[in-house]
């Protein structure tokens, strides 16, 4: 099993939804996270009082997935989140050892 | 469900207990009539209020006399028939015993104030009861103290019943609990309740808590969200929205009872030496209003005919002042609105649209004294719109409010940002009736923007005022939908908002408008992460506009210019029905705007507006003043003698608003935003703009102009705005040889403006 992290625009964050549900994703975690990659925090000089934004706002998805779905599933969130402009955010995987359903006690892949 | 079932099902356990009791004082203890041994209810079994999972809360009397194992069996036999079919909650002890427990235990004190006798010893009962009456009575001033931090720790526990989404009816803040704590209160003596006021709130709850019960067939008194559907139909609501909406307004009102009790508690006997004389301490603080005993009363006698606007000036100098408005002086209002003397004539004149935003903009002070006219039915009145609105439930997880208690929560928040914007007054008008479109099927933004339209026209906002104000409440959610679902690079999505906010002004309240939204609805609705979102959209949009939003220099008439060449004093006076119009022609001079703002603050004139321009040899001023209470008559006359001496020796205005600073500082007052100080040196070209913007205080104008004068900076142009209790003074400085100030000049002259007004 595969943890799939996505960091993405805020806006794109309906848009990856939708296709996520439509690949068949019926579970996500999704919080508000704030970073900088490439696209760096930005000086903007508003009537002469200088403030710097360190940090640029962004959601971060997770998704659980069986080993063999997980590259489709990352296919769908790079489709859906690409603008084609710098700051679209990253998709990572990470191995999974176990995941347990609370509810119902179900390990594995059933309880995803 | 109600009281009748409720005292049915007491009298059912009294009548069970009695045989049990009888049998077993008869079998164990060998006593076959009443005396020396009884059974009490106490609690809500003692007033006779049981619920199907209410426990059985039973005092067994003794006077010692018994062994102790006869007396345990007694005991035994008389609760373990119980057992099966109700919680029972019951102690053993004598008078002393009870009266030491009592001492020691808050609880047990409050139990035996509804001590009432089941079976037994009437007299002893009513012995317990007595002592327990008596106790409280004499101990209330360390009683009433510990009742109050139960209460608070309570509060810490289970928050506030009108607005949690699965509150507990008996434990959080303006449930059951608190109805006791107002009952014993009023057996305290110490201070008048109001009682007869509660028993709608009581009744209501106690309804609720019992259809809880027969519901769910548990004694748990929290109402959760799963079941408020159930508990409505069972109680005959039409839906759980409507239940919750009266639970609101119950607890509100027990509340709002019980913050009363104590602030009258808190200021019992508090007016100083004067006390002694039995004559309460009056200090005049508005036309009309007077502080006694830390409460806003409306002076006697009071003709609402001649002066419909003493409720709204009353409201609005409570929130000012931070106390609220004594309970006569409402009922006076309430009594004026009912008659029809007190009724605001349409449009609202300047005066009452003034206190409104002043009321409005009073930060956390406002909520007390908005409870106070909702609770006294007056806000209905003067605004008819609220009424619909009244604790209407948001049964979601995202509000933590009812309708209008968010609306009001929004201005509180809105209060701390009106020193971000130009219009105040809009900014604050906006945030409280933002969701007035709440409680139909239609989207309330839409419905917003049709009803806030005749509201704001009644309330006197000008045409364009209108349309902001339209614009600010269809669009409240924009820029938080925008920035969180619209990619910001896209030149399309700042296209959207610019087709929708006319200006910079509109951009700037709506703005401020979204963060207090936000912040009001707290941290399900909003964040640091979405404001940085909405902050970079409005930066965006606004690097894209254009215009500018600072108040323009005012024309002079050509009558004006002929009178400023001829540089001779000129004073012409004009009576208006809230205050006065005067039209200065002066020679002018450095620091003419601060002599002439003291000379008016000395004649007790409030500065409302000012437009002051310098031309040729004279400055041409026109002031917009109001009398305070008790002000002298002024006279065209005496004004400019005023002025004249003023001229020939300023230290005496200065002195005499010292002695008048000093005098305020005894009025009690509310923390408010640090003033704010800014320069634009692009927005004139012969001229740096000053911007300050600060709560309305006595004498802020002429400390404005004393710290200009003192920078050594002479003052082309002024306009000054008081909107409610915010001023907005905007100043056109130039060198005084001319010219712009260069930008370390102009730090250096508003750091020391920001010192001034410190």
């Amino acid at each position: 099993m595969k943890l799939i992290t996505a960091i993405l625009k805020p806006f794109k964050l309906e848009d990856v939804k939708n296709a996520l549900q439509a690949h068949g994703v019926t579970g996500m975690t999704v919080s508000e996270a704030s970073g900088f990659g490439r696209q760096k925090g930005h000086t903007e000089v508003y009537r002469g009082a200088e403030y710097t934004v360190d940090l640029v706002p962004k959601v971060r998805l997770e998704v659980l997935a069986d080993d063999a779905d997980a590259d489709s599933v990352v296919d769908v969130i790079v489709k859906a989140a690409s603008t084609g402009s710098i700051g679209d955010g990253k998709v990572w995987t990470t191995p999974v050892d176990q995941v347990v359903r609370v509810r119902t006690g179900e390990r594995g892949s059933d309880a995803i | 469900m109600g009281t009748r079932e409720r005292r049915e099902r007491s009298n059912e356990s009294d009548r069970s207990l009695l045989t049990l009791f009888y049998n077993a004082a008869f079998e164990f203890l060998g006593v076959k009539g009443d005396k020396g041994v009884a059974l009490a209810a106490v609690g809500g079994y003692g007033r006779g209020e049981l619920s199907p999972g209410s426990d059985l809360d039973i005092l067994i009397l003794h006077q010692g006399q018994f062994d102790t194992e006869k007396l345990g069996a007694f005991v035994n036999a008389v609760l373990y028939p119980l057992w099966d079919t109700n919680t029972v909650d019951h102690s053993v002890r004598t008078r002393n015993e009870s009266a030491k427990t009592s001492a020691s235990d808050l609880k047990v004190a409050l139990g035996l104030l509804d001590i009432r006798c089941v079976a037994g010893d009437a007299d002893l009962v009513a012995s317990v009861a007595r002592d327990s009456v008596e106790s409280w009575h004499k101990n209330s001033r360390a009683r009433l103290p510990e009742l109050r931090a139960s209460m608070s720790a309570r509060y810490e526990r289970a928050g506030e019943l009108a607005y949690l989404l699965e509150p507990d009816i008996k434990e959080a803040r303006g449930g059951l609990r608190d109805i006791t704590a107002l009952r014993a209160i009023a057996l305290s003596g110490t201070v008048p309740v109001p009682l007869e006021r509660i028993s709608w709130a009581e009744s209501t709850l106690n309804n609720l808590r019992e259809a809880l019960h027969s519901v769910t067939g548990r004694n748990k008194d929290r109402l959760l969200f799963q079941e408020q559907d159930k508990v409505a139909r069972a109680l005959g609501y039409a839906d759980a929205d409507a239940m919750m909406s009266e639970v609101a307004q119950a607890a509100r009102l027990v509340d709002y009872l019980l913050e009363y009790t104590w602030h009258l508690l808190d200021h019992k006997g508090r007016d100083g030496l004067m006390r002694f004389f039995r004559k309460p301490r009056r200090v005049s603080v508005a036309q009309g209003i007077s502080v006694i005993s830390n409460e806003i009363s409306i002076d006697p006698p009071v003709s609402f005919e001649k002066d419909p606007l003493i409720g709204l000036r009353a409201a609005a100098t409570a929130a000012q002042l931070g106390l609220p408005i004594a309970l006569e002086s409402c009922a006076l209002i309430t009594e004026s609105l009912i008659n029809g003397t007190g009724v605001l004539p349409t449009p609202w004149p300047r005066e009452a649209r003034e206190n409104l935003t002043s009321l409005i903009g009073a930060g956390e002070s406002m909520v007390r004294i908005f409870e106070t006219l909702d609770q006294e039915e007056i806000i209905f009145s003067w605004i008819p719109e609220w009424r619909p609105l009244r604790s209407l439930a948001q049964r979601n997880a995202l509000h933590r409010h009812t309708v209008d208690r968010h609306m009001v929560e929004t201005a509180v928040c809105a209060a701390k940002l009106t020193r971000k914007v130009h219009r105040p007054d809009l900014l604050l008008f906006a945030a409280l009736f933002h969701d007035i479109g709440k409680g139909s099927d239609e989207d309330h933004s839409d419905r917003g923007e049709r009803l806030i339209a005749p509201l704001a026209e009644r309330i006197g906002f000008s045409a364009p005022d209108v349309i902001t104000l339209q614009i600010l409440v269809k669009h409240h959610l924009l820029l938080s939908a925008t920035a969180t679902r619209r990619d910001l690079d896209d030149p399309a999505t700042i296209a959207s908002i610019i087709d929708v906010i006319p200006d910079l002004n509109t951009l700037e309240l709506l703005h401020a408008l979204s963060v207090a939204d936000g912040e009001a609805t707290g941290s399900a609705g909003w964040s640091d992460w979405k404001a940085s979102l909405v902050n970079d959209l409005v930066q965006r949009v606004r690097r894209t506009m254009s215009g500018s939003m600072i108040a323009e220099q005012p024309a002079l008439t050509d009558e004006q210019l002929v009178q400023a060449q001829s540089g001779i004093l000129t004073v012409v006076l004009e009576k208006h029905t809230s205050g006065y119009s005067i039209e200065i022609v002066s020679p002018d001079k450095p620091g003419l705007l601060s002599l002439v703002a003291g000379v008016l603050n000395t004649s007790r004139l409030d500065v409302k507006s000012a437009r002051t321009k310098s031309h040729g040899p004279s400055a041409v001023m026109y002031w917009i003043v109001s009398p305070e209470p008790h002000a002298p008559e002024i006279t065209q006359v005496g004004l400019r003698n005023e002025i004249v001496k003023a001229f020939e020796d300023s230290t005496l205005i200065e002195e005499k608003l010292l002695a008048r600073a000093k005098a305020y500082a005894s009025i009690p007052s509310i923390p408010v935003p640090d003033p704010e100080v800014v320069f634009f040196n692009d927005a004139a070209t012969d001229a740096t703009v000053i911007e300050v913007r600060s709560h309305d205080r006595p004498g802020l104008l002429f400390r404005i102009g004393s710290a200009i004068t003192h920078a050594k900076v002479d003052i082309r142009s002024a306009i000054v705005t008081t909107l409610g209790a915010e001023a907005i003074d905007t100043l056109y400085v130039t060198e005084l040889n001319g010219g712009p100030l260069s930008d370390i000049r102009a730090q250096e002259v508003t750091s020391q403006l920001r010192l001034a007004l410190k």
